[in-house]
């Protein structure tokens, strides 16, 4: 067995008379050593340290500046939050929130759904254990967050309401990184069956992420092409060539989305496999012997034990969905209007134009959103990863 | 053991062989959706094939599908892109493939390191030293940007105020954080979109004078992609049964030998996915090399982008761009494969 | 012995002599090049475009005076922001751009463009009168100083299947309501031979691209008559937008009404969808730069050479009256360019590439980079350049599109390439042009607030009285940020109205 070769071999290495070597090497690495944490973190944490600091208080500094070309080079005037009141209240608030529509009742009937299983949530806190207000207080905070997300996404849905780049942002994060995900580990699960022939899946199913973003938003936006795309033909038998998909936003939309899924679900499948394959095979084995349905096996032996891997692959591609851009970039330019316009495209835009404050302000209020939405993510899901871990 | 013993009818199609093995339902229906998916993943990849040897009006005229009995394959994209742009192709190219595998390995060393040092230690960073230095960086950055200080003096004077400070006031707070919070600290880097750090990212470089070089691109890439490398590794690290590494401990290993000769071997599978996909997201990134490169060390996204000049896209030269491109990775993917099923062999015996 | 040193003495003093002259020569030789030694970086995009005759052209002008001109080239979406960031964050690794001259406002009053008149003025070769008056006063100066050198000249004309008009008898659009009723006319048939239902007219509609410039074509010939120093963006009083009133709305209905008669996913097509689209024969009439002319003759793309015919932009017969904001007829006092009583206004969108030197190079390197666009716009070159659809580079020289023959050896048919040339020489020399938008951060306006308003109206998302008022609340907001007189100011400057 594998481990106890390891075992054995190192026994031996500690046991066996070091050769001569030097006082100072022998001290220099015990020092190494005792400080063992810090030398393993350190270099990662200063690395990405050194090339953040600056660029994040630059462009926080930029986001409440404005920017503008003077007689003799560049000036950079500092305006406090105005950027951000533009975008929140202001001239650009159609373009980052959305117009307003009227409620319908299905609008009221999703929000009063919301607000009721918020409170409940809050209330089986307070009941329960491990209960303090300083938590309470925190778990109220996000909960109004998340309750006023939902409130926006409703008014721009309703009515003659269109909804902003935020949230499209957040319609390709919630359904995109859902689909990858179930979609991802289907595969994963198939795949990690006793199938002969499954290693040419594997190789071919990881492809499409190893294609450059860029390239992939052109290749779709050959395919998605209604008159001269490879689908005409099943375009032409629904009689659907007189429209184009592209020119409505939810189509625009989809069409993003499945780009999206496409090239992201083999990131999903690779580390999905690796986990599952990893786990020890013998209580699976023996659940499947002692006749237990595949279904049972995977809710009690397989998830517990992917969960862990699965809240770190969720989290790493929700934050990466976040920033889409060059799938909405190519295939719709943000359209029709901004329908499909998602928050970096927003930014990247205002960048061109040399609207720095603008662009900067629109990025940090993505880096709001999305680390309350991590943030919350991680609260919900720490207390199901600990049962499960051995 | 197998099951109940087989009864006429269809009742073999749902009982397998052995329970381990999936019935002959089961395989039909997986390979059907397996096959299903693997044409959704090799389709479009044919049609960037064959769009590679389109002509202009081949590709306007609407779909041809099928080389030879659709159309006439032509050359002239592939001619193009190898013989009149030529140089300007292959420069790229290798700028592509150093910058990718440098900062790749570069990244898997740093993160592998790293993710092990989360997975396995305690650290407890004090919440005041974290807000002192801050502070004094920003100070620092204040002071360079601001009042035209010279960036290596700013930076000395931030560094001992910060050591200074430290020793003082730091002791003070008694408040610190854990594990998570570094992770958490880490992967947030990954939030902010690269548009909005793009300018200041380039000015800082230009500061150091590495503006026009490939260790410009390295240490950004690394940078930028090391929070994923740590998160992958450090979630693989803690799904190893400790008890392999107590008992080394006890028997007196240092932990930088426990790390080298116990835990990389056994993570095989999981430093070869990194690598992979570290090696995937430098290798097709954009905006960064965008500014970040001038004329000998643009890379291959640039290329492809270029592609789509005020004439509109021309889907020919993309075709056999992105061709090129994803040539060399599905190599590397497919010699890593190796690493990752035999990892999967050694996990799988271990316990 | 005596003989043999006398002889050995003579043929070393020839050998002396020899190698003398052959120093000298090469010394006189070697100082007849101007630039000998001088390094310049040369930025544009990613072309072939553009970049095609820069790069084929450098060794020649290495030859010629010794200098190199290092071609290189960036994505073109991308080149603003890159050429920018090299010059104002003072990297300044960049000589010299063949850019847009649109964005000349950005870059002068930084001071990062050298003023090149006193150089024009001193140099005979490149004939700057040739070069027709529009490029020549308007497009390459600022404030009364030339700035740039043009190698391009960008207008958009329409162009017109002359097949198909001559079937029916039609006579080329000189109104936009001549435009909507061909492209009735034409929508729904089958255009090309191919049993597949064809368009009447293609417009690229994509947001983010190029559609503002083709609105502005559009309402053009509405907001401005009194010649090029009109302006058609913003009043020269108080810098208030021109594009919310009767005569934008008007023009806005024609825009969005040419959009019934085109290909279904029109609102989401760039120009190299709709030049594809017409190549192939799907479309009776488009709106474009000079690129149309040029791909139509080329076999490899093209199904309708010797189809395409080529005309001015339509005009109107009613413009703005800027008093009272309504529509009024054309008279000889409002429009005295007028031609049949319609009033054209060509629109010189992106205005045409030229080239312009960093003002913070070195002099030796400023000097060889002039040099090397003067090169590339004297006649010699650039007649030959324009004929050439893969250099990218449009007639803007009046001897380039009197002389026919270099047209005919390119492939075009004498019938095609009158009309082409004629249009071309109908715009060019039109007094009334309209000159695109070019004081800092046109971009925002235009690529931002403009191109935003038209798409969601285009889209459906909100009318088009919402989408004037729209636009005139996002310029207005842009213009109270940079400081509306600072802007005015540059405003009048683009225009030539001299700040004196």
């Amino acid at each position: 067995m594998a481990a106890r070769d390891d075992q054995a071999a190192l026994a031996s290495l500690a046991r066996a008379p070091a050769p001569v070597r030097s006082r100072l090497w022998d001290g220099l690495t015990r020092r190494l050593d005792q400080h063992a944490p810090t030398v393993f973190i350190m270099p990662a944490v200063l690395v990405v340290l050194a090339m953040s600091i600056f660029p994040l208080l630059v462009s926080l500094y930029l986001s409440l500046s404005r920017f503008r070309f003077v007689k003799g080079g560049f000036e950079l005037k500092f305006i406090g939050l105005l950027n951000y009141r533009k975008l929140l209240l202001g001239s650009e608030q159609f373009h980052f929130l959305g117009t307003f529509g009227e409620l319908s009742a299905a609008g009221w009937a999703v929000l009063g759904i919301a607000a009721f299983g918020l409170i409940a949530l809050l209330v089986r806190y307070a009941r329960g254990e491990g209960y303090t207000p300083a938590g309470l207080l925190w778990r109220a905070g996000a909960s109004a967050g998340v309750f006023l997300l939902v409130l926006l996404i409703v008014l721009t849905n309703s009515g003659n309401g269109h909804p902003g780049s935020l949230v499209v942002t957040l319609f390709y994060v919630g359904i995109g990184v859902l689909a990858q995900y179930c979609i991802g580990l289907g595969l994963a699960l198939l795949c990690a069956q006793n199938l002969p022939g499954r290693k040419f899946f594997r190789v071919v199913f990881f492809l499409p992420m190893m294609i450059t973003p860029v390239g992939i938003a052109y290749t779709f936006r050959m395919l998605s092409d209604t008159t001269k795309g490879p689908f005409t033909p099943i375009w032409q038998y629904f009689g659907w060539t007189e429209t184009s998909w592209l020119v409505d936003p939810w189509g625009a939309r989809l069409a993003v989305m499945i780009g999206d899924a496409w090239q992201w679900i083999p990131f999903m499948f690779v580390v999905l496999l690796v986990a599952i394959e990893s786990q020890p095979q013998d209580q699976r084995e023996a659940a499947l012997v002692d006749g237990a349905s595949r279904w049972q096996v995977f809710r009690y032996v397989t998830w517990p034990a992917i969960l862990p891997v699965t809240v770190t692959v969720v989290l790493i591609r929700m934050i990466e969905a976040f920033k889409i851009i060059d799938l909405p970039n190519v295939l719709t330019n943000g359209g029709p209007g901004i329908a499909s316009e998602s928050m970096t495209l927003h930014a990247y835009v205002a960048w061109r134009a040399l609207d720095l404050g603008g662009s900067t302000a629109v990025a940090y209020l993505l880096l709001f959103v999305v680390v309350f939405v991590c943030l919350s993510m991680l609260a919900l899901t720490r207390p199901a990863e600990s049962e499960a871990r051995p | 053991m197998s099951g109940p013993a087989r009864r006429g009818g269809l009742g073999w199609l749902v009982r397998p062989r052995s329970p381990l093995d999936p019935s002959p339902l089961n395989m039909a229906v997986s390979y059907a959706i397996l096959g299903f998916w693997a044409f959704v993943v090799l389709f479009p990849l044919y049609w960037v094939f064959i769009t590679s040897f389109k002509q202009p009006i081949d590709v306007a005229d609407g779909p041809f599908y099928l080389l030879w009995v659709d159309f006439q394959p032509s050359m002239h994209a592939w001619k193009y892109i190898f013989v009149d742009l030529g140089h300007d192709t292959f420069r790229p190219y290798l700028n592509t493939v150093i910058v990718s595998l440098t900062s790749s390995a570069i990244a898997l060393i740093l993160g592998s390191m790293a993710g092990y040092g989360l997975a396995r230690m305690q650290y407890r960073p004090r919440l005041g030293s974290i807000a002192l230095f801050v502070v004094s960086i920003g100070l620092a950055v204040a002071a360079v940007v601001g009042l035209g200080v010279g960036w290596p003096i700013a930076l000395a004077a931030a560094l001992a105020l910060f050591v200074l400070l430290v020793q003082t006031i730091g002791r003070r707070f008694r408040r610190s954080l854990g594990n998570d919070d570094i992770a958490f600290w880490m992967i947030s880097q990954r939030i902010l979109p690269p548009v909005a750090v793009v300018i200041p990212v380039y000015v800082l470089f230009q500061q150091i004078g590495l503006r026009d070089s490939l260790a410009a691109l390295v240490i950004t890439y690394v940078a930028v992609n090391l929070p994923i490398v740590v998160w992958l590794m450090r979630d693989f690290f803690q799904s190893i049964p400790i008890e392999l590494e107590e008992s080394a401990m006890i028997d007196g290993a240092s932990r930088f030998t426990i790390f080298r000769s116990i835990v990389l071997p056994i993570s095989r599978p999981s430093l070869a996915s990194a690598f992979l996909l570290m090696l995937i997201l430098t290798w097709n990134e954009y905006l960064l090399a965008l500014m970040l490169s001038t004329a000998n060390t643009q890379t291959l996204p640039l290329l492809i982008a270029a592609q789509n000049a005020t004439r509109g896209p021309q889907w020919w030269y993309m075709s056999v761009l992105i061709l090129i491109m994803i040539v060399p990775v599905v190599a590397m993917a497919v010699a890593l494969e190796r690493y990752i099923r035999r990892g999967m062999l050694i996990g799988a015996v271990k316990g | 012995m005596k003989a043999g040193i006398g002889q050995a003495g003579a043929v070393s003093a020839l050998a002396l002599l020899l190698a003398g002259g052959i120093a000298l020569w090469s010394g006189t030789a070697a100082a007849q090049l101007k630039h000998e030694g001088v390094e310049a970086t040369v930025m544009t995009f990613t072309g072939p475009q553009i970049a095609e005759p820069l790069q084929r052209r450098a060794p020649d002008f290495k030859e010629l005076t010794g200098a190199t001109i290092n071609v290189v080239t960036v994505p073109f979406s991308d080149l603003y922001s890159k050429l920018l960031t090299d010059f104002a964050t003072g990297t300044n690794s960049i000589d010299g751009m063949v850019f847009a001259p649109q964005w000349m406002g950005d870059y002068i009053e930084p001071g990062y463009l050298e003023d090149l008149t006193e150089r024009v003025n001193a140099d005979d070769a490149i004939q700057w009168d040739d070069v027709a008056p529009f490029f020549r006063d308007f497009s390459a100066t600022y404030n009364g100083r030339i700035y740039t050198i043009p190698l391009d000249g960008d207008f958009q004309m329409v162009y017109y299947r002359s097949d198909l008009l001559d079937e029916a008898g039609l006579a080329p659009p000189k109104t936009w309501e001549d435009y909507i009723e061909i492209a009735r006319t034409f929508h729904g048939q089958d255009l090309n031979g191919d049993d597949k239902a064809d368009y009447g007219s293609c417009i690229a509609k994509k947001r983010n691209a190029q559609s503002y410039w083709m609105v502005i074509s559009v309402a053009g010939g509405f907001l401005q008559s009194q010649g090029t120093g009109q302006g058609a963006f913003f009043n020269t009083e108080d810098m208030g937008p021109l594009f919310n009133n009767e005569a934008f709305g008007k023009a806005l209905d024609i825009y969005a009404e040419t959009t019934q008669y085109g290909p279904p996913d029109e609102i989401n097509l760039d120009v190299g969808d709709t030049r594809g689209l017409f190549t192939s024969g799907r479309c009776a009439l488009s709106v474009d730069w000079g690129d149309i002319g040029t791909l139509a003759i080329d076999p490899a793309t093209s199904k309708v050479q010797d189809k395409v015919g080529a005309v001015i932009l339509p005009g109107s017969s009613q413009v703005l009256d800027r008093e009272t904001g309504q529509l009024v007829d054309c008279d000889a006092e409002r429009c005295p360019h007028a031609v049949d009583g319609i009033n054209h206004a060509p629109f010189a969108a992106f205005g045409g590439w030229s080239g312009a030197v960093n003002a913070n190079s070195s002099d030796e390197v400023k000097a060889a980079v002039y040099d090397f666009f003067s090169y590339m716009s004297q006649p010699e070159q650039a007649n030959e350049d324009v004929t050439i659809g893969i250099t990218g580079f449009n007639p803007y020289r009046v001897s380039q599109f009197e002389n026919l023959d270099l047209w005919l050896k390119a492939g075009m048919s004498e019938a095609a390439a009158k009309d082409y040339l004629g249009a071309i020489a109908d715009s060019l020399n039109n007094p009334n042009m309209v000159l695109d938008l070019r004081i800092p951060q046109n971009q925002r306006y235009e690529q931002i607030v403009l191109d935003t308003a038209i798409h969601r109206m285009l889209a459906g998302e909100i009318d088009r009285d919402q989408a004037m008022a729209d636009i005139e609340t996002g310029w207005n907001e842009i213009t109270e940020e940079l400081g509306a007189e600072e802007q005015l100011e540059a405003y009048k400057a683009t225009l030539g109205i001299r700040a004196d």
